[in-house]
């Protein structure tokens, strides 16, 4: 049954307000609360009107929901090239709480794409998420870190793109549109995710030709969804399109009614 | 710089977010308008970039989306999207103006973010100029001869021709949206313009290269305008390099080093001894 919702109201919530969050309300008291931990980079931007779509169904079927941009994402405050893995981790940690304080509920679903997956994992223990619900995660930091920089290095002689190729010191230091620091990309090759304790959903909609390597999450009891059609995450010719995934969200809302 | 969160608008169906300098000033108010889908950050965030160092310029700015984008809802009124881009402007400026004080306006649009500005900027008397990235423009002789006769002649078109063509991918033909629509007439918006620097409106224009398929020469738009183009209220940059979206730092640094340029030349900083 749909209730009628709350608008999502924009806030700045942490430290000297340096977060930005979108709060979704439901029409009387939250009987669930879902943090979306957004990806990093351009994937953040991608993805973002799935992450309203989802947020207003919960929101609609009276489960509370926070949406929000880590240190140097998004509205929050600080540069891109400030965004660090630890200092994401220690966001969703303060997420998490201001998500409880504004719904009343203890246990928290945490849902994450990409690198927000691999966020709220690595952030599960310390946030006390019940539930993780995570949208093709990155679990091979080195894998993603040289897939990124394949994807920069093309970019920068895109024809599609640039009149003439661009010098690769003009393309240094970023990934597809976003300055990157050498500590948040060594925090990347050095991932290293520990097997999540917490109740896990993977949903995979990764193109049949990607690695499906979920070893670390299937070992650790996680149940696994496949989505169709793919999601085509890492493809120049696609960087500034929009994801959209009702399948997605059909799987996503159907789990969360099964969760008491 | 301070930056606060709204909801607002008519029927509070608008999201956005003020950024005031750190100290009052009677400057006008930037308003950044959403580049097509892309909600209020901007492509590659280039509007915080944009806003934030407008902010440590002194200039009170609003980063928000319009109606249906972004985090905006619908209004719910039965309005054309000229009427409620109009309108959406028309709120933000209420909100700014009450958050900063300001009661000037400057606009500022990238692609389709540049056509709502000059919507807005069209009938909205609070707007004291425009800054339009990749806005209108139509190819004309000119461009036809510069854009073909070197490429007639050159292997490497050719060969650029061929891997576009053969890297044509049929699923992406059949999942990528499509956002073509047609233009207005040149001799409408050139009229417009006219009437916008009639009110006294100051005008930047700023092609990138990533128009390289409808804009390849300053000269292009006095052949596409006419006189209008030597109006002092207008100007004109081409950042020949750069892409649509200013995808590299050293692209977008150079961008706002110009709109940057371009607003204290128009619209210098004065700032007021009542703090805000």
């Amino acid at each position: 049954m749909m209730a009628l919702q709350e608008e999502a109201l924009p806030c700045h919530f942490g430290s000297n307000n340096e977060l930005f969050g979108l709060y979704h309300a439901p029409a009387g008291v939250a009987r669930k609360a879902v943090l979306l931990c957004p990806p990093l980079g351009q994937d953040l931007i991608r993805s973002h009107r799935v992450y309203r779509q989802l947020a207003e169904t919960f929101a609609a079927e009276g489960t509370a929901a926070l949406r929000f941009d880590y240190y140097g994402s998004g509205d929050s405050a600080g540069r891109s090239v400030d965004v660090s893995w630890t200092r994401c981790i220690a966001d969703i940690i303060v997420a998490a709480r201001e998500l409880r304080a504004r719904s009343g509920c203890p246990a928290l679903i945490a849902f994450g794409a990409r690198l927000g997956g691999s966020l709220a994992i690595a952030a599960a223990a310390a946030a006390h998420f019940a539930e993780l619900i995570v949208w093709d995660p990155v679990l091979d930091g080195v894998a993603h870190v040289t897939r990124l920089d394949a994807l920069q290095a093309a970019l920068r002689l895109d024809p599609m793109r640039f009149v003439k190729p661009r010098s690769t010191q003009d393309a240094a230091g970023q990934w597809l549109g976003f300055a990157v620091s050498p500590h948040l990309r060594q925090q990347l090759v050095e991932l290293n995710l520990q097997p999540p304790v917490t109740r896990t959903l993977l949903l995979d909609s990764l193109p049949p030709d990607a690695a499906h390597d979920w070893d670390l999450l299937v070992a650790a009891g996680a149940s696994v969804k496949i989505l169709n059609p793919p999601t085509i995450w890492d493809d120049l010719d696609r960087l500034e399109h929009t994801i959209l995934s009702h399948e997605l969200i059909r799987a996503v809302t159907g789990h969360l009614r099964e969760i008491v | 710089m301070r930056e606060n969160a709204f909801r607002f608008g008519r029927a509070r169906h608008l999201v956005g977010v003020v950024g005031l300098p750190a100290s009052a000033t009677d400057n006008v108010g930037v308003i950044v308008l959403n580049a097509g889908m892309v909600h209020r950050i901007g492509p590659f965030r280039l509007n915080v970039e944009m806003t934030r160092r407008l902010n440590a310029c002194g200039y009170p700015t609003l980063r928000f989306d319009l109606s249906t984008l972004g985090d905006s809802s619908a209004s719910a009124e039965l309005e054309s999207r000229p009427q409620q881009i109009r309108a959406d402007v028309a709120d933000a400026m209420t909100l700014l103006g009450e958050k900063s004080g300001c009661k000037g306006f400057v606009l500022v649009g990238l692609c389709s973010g540049a056509e709502n500005a000059h919507t807005a900027a069209c009938t909205e008397t609070r707007t004291a100029g425009a800054i339009f990235l990749d806005g209108y423009v139509y190819r004309t002789a000119g461009f036809m001869l510069r854009h073909y006769l070197p490429r007639l002649f050159s292997p490497k078109t050719w060969r650029g021709f061929l891997a576009r063509h053969l890297r044509n991918n049929p699923q992406l033909a059949d999942d990528a949206p499509d956002f073509r629509h047609e233009f207005p007439q040149r001799s409408a918006i050139r009229t417009d313009l006219i009437g916008m620097l009639d009110r006294g409106l100051k005008l930047s224009f700023i092609y990138s290269g990533g128009m390289s398929q409808y804009f390849n020469h300053r000269r292009q738009f006095r052949e596409c305008f006419g006189r209008v183009a030597t109006h002092p209220g207008l100007s004109l940059s081409f950042l020949e390099d750069t892409d649509h979206t200013y995808i590299l730092d050293t692209d977008r640094d150079r961008l706002l080093d110009v709109i940057e340029d371009w607003l204290l030349h128009n619209f210098p900083v004065v700032a007021t001894s009542i703090s805000a």
